[in-house]
């Protein structure tokens, strides 16, 4: 296991690099820049603000200066946001999308898994049908449309819960849920048809015809295999989840770093850019290298050779 | 198994119903105010920042030498009164002894020294540095061919007496003194706390407010400031949101978490939904919006064409398909400004326009080139380019392609290479006519349309020196004509309003066509024997009596008064 590990890590550092030579390209590649504005400035202000950012060097050179700071950890500075560095801006904003992703991730597993796994041994059932429609659904409408509802009739009308803002933990609940619903569907499915292909193994049937109750059959038996392929899917999803959600951070005015994959771009502000993608790009490596573990867990045939 | 679908869901219900069943119904925040800011504020740096979101927050906490009336007149602050001397070449401003810093310390003429300074400093890249290129040497200190501050023309005669030198009259100096790039600095607090001075823990300021907490991306709070040298002011605090989406903003006000929301967080079906209520409010912006030509591609070489065009507009359509009380108009110049003549600009006439076409050499729109009009990606955008282009096949015969590029993208086209006609607007940088009609001269790089007009230039030239406010006026008004009707390089169209929501327990408040909101005149009525509950709804929708007889109630207390001055401008407002 501990082999595993490092050889992610090991795989990890050309990856990274890749990604940040890309994303570098990329950004100047893209027309306008960071400092275009609707008032143009005259030049001599231009070429302060270019000297003071190095934008008056060379491209090869700016990424020569990027890629020495980055290796120091040293994320660069926000060209929107004067006087903040972006290891500042994701320190503020990363550990309030890891908090609400956590939740929503959370949220995400205890709807879908279960609602799964009903429908799955209900199968062809008034409730196998209903669980899917409702995962169907949840699939198909887009988080900017369940969250403007959920704000709608929990906030606005019941008055349940709170519209938006980031004050307490009863501020987390609509947003969590708006940023499970279409992961839960998405399980939801995985899980069906994960659990039914394990039920018909001779294993399972072994299990039933030696007495075992059905819902010890499916804990002890099914679930454990079946939640292999589920497993596979979680790793990309914790880190897509974990990095924050532009619609739902947007949505619930929460100060979290999902914005910045958008805001970021159309700001031009380059090393912000960087910095959510290289971010994302770890959590990434994190989050499939911990799902590889729990595989050797799950399954101990699956335990990766040197 | 089978109950485990309905248990969850019935946990569900119960802990949404257990975390919000203490929902209060709607009432004020005693002593606060609770408004929304948008988005966060890009710097709280007043020497460097450039945004209306980052100078909201900065009118409350900081003041200059003048300061903006409601009506956006100058008039005394750290300077209690200043000379003018050397034909308006020689400012000696006299500063007061009582105004302090919030942590104790006299406000004095060495901090405005230092402030113009380091915004001077090519290091230091401040993009407004460029509004004090009238002060004697500025120019050069800031590009670099200076290297000595001290031949600059600002100097402190003594601890209150602050000297500025000019190189020419400017007779709207004034009007840059009270800008935030001109406002005070502490040295040793920007020197010593490097990029974080801005930061709550190390902010020292001289205005009606202290800042006393930022959470980036999500709320920033003010605390009124017991040493402000007007006395201190009646709000115990202001706590400004970062609800980026309008309707949620809208939501929250409706939810009684908001007490204000303007432009920012009021979706347009809403405008309609609340124009009735007493709670809404509107006033014209001097942010005046415009298609330009680029002069230098045919047609539009041809001037003739050019005011074809514009003749060929009827700008009364806008409010009607934009629904914010837009304000039209066809000069450059806008309302209660100097030199404003609503015939300085076209009126609009199909019959000239097709006479004016026919005569350039394209009866009928005939003989053109297929024309294009790039236009950045918004939806209000949008529905304006798309009626300009019906009304130019109506009335013109002509059909003109419409592109969109995102914002940066198409900035970047216009300054490179501007279609034949792009969509721009502009918001005034200080109240004067002077910021509106500086973009359109020769040199100045805003002028994507590349028309050049020496005579235009000169009249420009000369009214930006004129002490008698009569002549300027005058100078600037045949400007404007020579601008918008004589040689047409831009269609004006209309001047964009705010459209704001208050509750009515918020009093004192006004507003100014520049959108510089000052909340230290605002105080907030808690002590209302009034439910305010429902409030908003039974106003817009007066859907049953009992609504009506709240709603004749609140009618009946005081509505926080509007000051419709309309004269000045927001300090560079967001690009629209």
């Amino acid at each position: 296991m501990l082999l595993l590990i490092l050889k992610r890590i090991v795989w990890a550092i050309p990856v990274l690099f890749i990604v940040a030579t890309i994303s570098f390209g990329l950004m100047r590649i893209v027309p306008g820049g960071p400092f275009d504005e609707e008032k143009s400035l005259p030049p001599e202000i231009i070429a302060n603000i270019k000297a003071k950012y190095h934008l008056d060097k060379p491209i090869p050179e700016q990424y020569i200066i990027y890629m020495s700071r980055l290796v120091k950890g040293d994320m660069g500075v926000s060209y929107k946001y004067v006087n903040r560095t972006v290891n500042d801006i994701l320190g503020d904003a990363f550990p309030v999308s890891l908090q609400l992703g956590l939740l929503g991730l959370a949220l995400a597993i205890v709807i879908g898994v279960p609602l799964g796994t009903i429908a799955a041994v209900n199968r062809g059932s008034k409730l196998d049908f209903l669980s899917m429609l409702v995962a169907t659904v949840g699939i198909s409408i887009p988080g900017f449309v369940t969250g403007a509802l959920l704000i709608l009739v929990f906030g606005l009308w019941l008055k349940l819960a709170p519209v938006a803002l980031w004050e307490s933990f009863r501020h987390m609940l609509l947003p969590a849920l708006t940023l499970s619903l279409s992961p839960a569907a998405y399980l939801a499915r995985l899980t069906r048809a994960s659990v039914l292909e394990v039920m018909e193994k001779d294993y399972v049937r072994t299990a039933r015809s030696k007495g075992l109750s059905s819902s010890k059959t499916i804990v002890k038996h099914v679930l454990r295999n079946a939640l292999v392929p589920v497993l596979t899917v979680l790793g990309p999803l914790t880190a897509i989840i974990i990095t924050g959600s532009f619609v739902v951070e947007y949505m619930y005015a929460i100060p979290g770093m999902g914005r910045f994959f958008i805001t970021a771009v159309s700001n031009r502000d380059y090393d912000l850019i960087m910095a959510t993608t290289l971010v994302f790009a770890v959590l990434l490596v994190i989050a499939n290298t911990i799902v590889d573990v729990l595989y050797t867990v799950l399954d101990p045939r699956m335990q990766v050779k040197g | 198994m089978k109950f485990l679908l309905p248990l969850l869901a019935v946990a569900l219900v119960l802990v949404l119903v257990g975390a919000g069943w203490n929902q209060k119904s709607i009432k004020p925040e005693p002593g606060c105010l609770r408004i929304n800011l948008g988005t966060e504020p890009p710097s709280l740096d007043w020497s460097v920042t450039v945004d209306n979101y980052s100078f909201d927050v900065i009118a409350n906490l900081m003041v200059g030498l003048t300061q903006y009336r409601n009506n956006l007149t100058c008039k005394p602050s750290v300077a209690s009164s200043w000379d003018v001397l050397d034909d308006g070449k020689r400012y000696v401003f006299h500063l007061r002894k009582d105004v302090l810093w919030s942590d104790g310390k006299p406000v004095t003429a060495h901090d405005f020294v230092y402030a113009w300074r380091r915004m001077l400093t090519p290091a230091t890249a401040a993009q407004n540095s460029f509004l004090f290129y009238d002060v004697i040497n500025a120019y050069e200190f800031n590009s670099g061919k200076l290297k000595d501050f001290q031949q600059v023309g600002i100097k402190a005669l003594d601890d209150y007496t602050l000297e500025v030198k000019l190189r020419r009259p400017v007779a709207y100096f004034i009007n840059i003194t009270a800008l935030s790039p001109a406002f005070p600095l502490r040295q040793d607090i920007v020197e010593g706390f490097a990029d974080s001075w801005s930061e709550p823990e190390h902010i020292v300021t001289n205005g009606p407010f202290l800042l006393t907490k930022w959470q980036h991306e999500y709320k920033i709070e003010l605390t009124a400031n017991q040493r402000f040298f007007e006395g201190e002011p009646k709000l115990k605090k202001i706590k400004y949101f970062m609800v980026p989406e309008p309707s949620t903003a809208l939501a929250l006000y409706e939810n009684g978490e908001l007490d204000f929301i303007d432009n920012r967080s009021f979706p347009t079906p809403d405008v309609e939904r609340y124009r009735t209520s007493p709670m809404y409010h509107n006033y014209p912006l001097l942010r005046n919006n415009y298609v330009g030509f680029n002069v230098t591609k045919k047609p539009f070489d041809n001037k003739l064409v050019r005011q074809a065009f514009s003749s060929a507009i009827d700008r009364d359509v806008f409010p009607k398909i934009l629904r914010r009380k837009e304000f039209p108009s066809s000069c450059w110049i806008p309302p209660s400004l100097m030199g404003y003549d609503a015939n300085s600009g076209p009126n609009f006439d199909a019959a000239r326009a097709q006479k004016l076409l026919a005569d350039a050499g394209f009866p009928d729109g005939k003989g053109l080139p297929p024309i294009t009009l790039l236009y950045p990606q918004r939806e209000d955008v949008r529905l304006v380019v798309e009626a300009m282009q019906d009304q130019l096949k109506r009335n013109l015969h002509v059909n003109v392609e419409l592109i969109n590029q995102e914002w940066k993208v198409f900035l970047a086209t216009c300054r490179n290479d501007a279609p034949q006609m792009y969509r721009s607007s502009w918001g005034a940088d200080f109240p004067d006519p002077e910021t509106f009609m500086s973009n359109f001269t020769s040199r100045n790089g805003n002028n994507h349309t590349r028309w050049k007009n020496k005579t235009y230039d000169d009249l420009v030239e000369r009214a930006g020196g004129e002490p008698n406010q009569a002549k300027r006026a005058a100078l600037y008004k045949e400007a404007d004509t020579l601008l918008c009707k004589e040689e047409s390089p831009l269609i004006c169209t209309y001047l964009a309003s705010q459209n704001i929501l208050v509750r009515p327990w918020v009093r004192g408040l006004e507003f100014n066509a520049m959108d510089l909101q000052f909340f230290k005149t605002v105080w907030i009525e808690d002590s209302s024997p009034l439910s305010f509950r429902g409030f908003s709804r039974g106003i817009c929708r007066g859907s049953s009596k009992f609504e009506s007889i709240k709603l004749n109630a609140v009618k009946s207390r005081q509505i926080p008064r509007i000051a419709r001055n309309d004269k000045g401008c927001r300090i560079s407002q967001r690009s629209y």
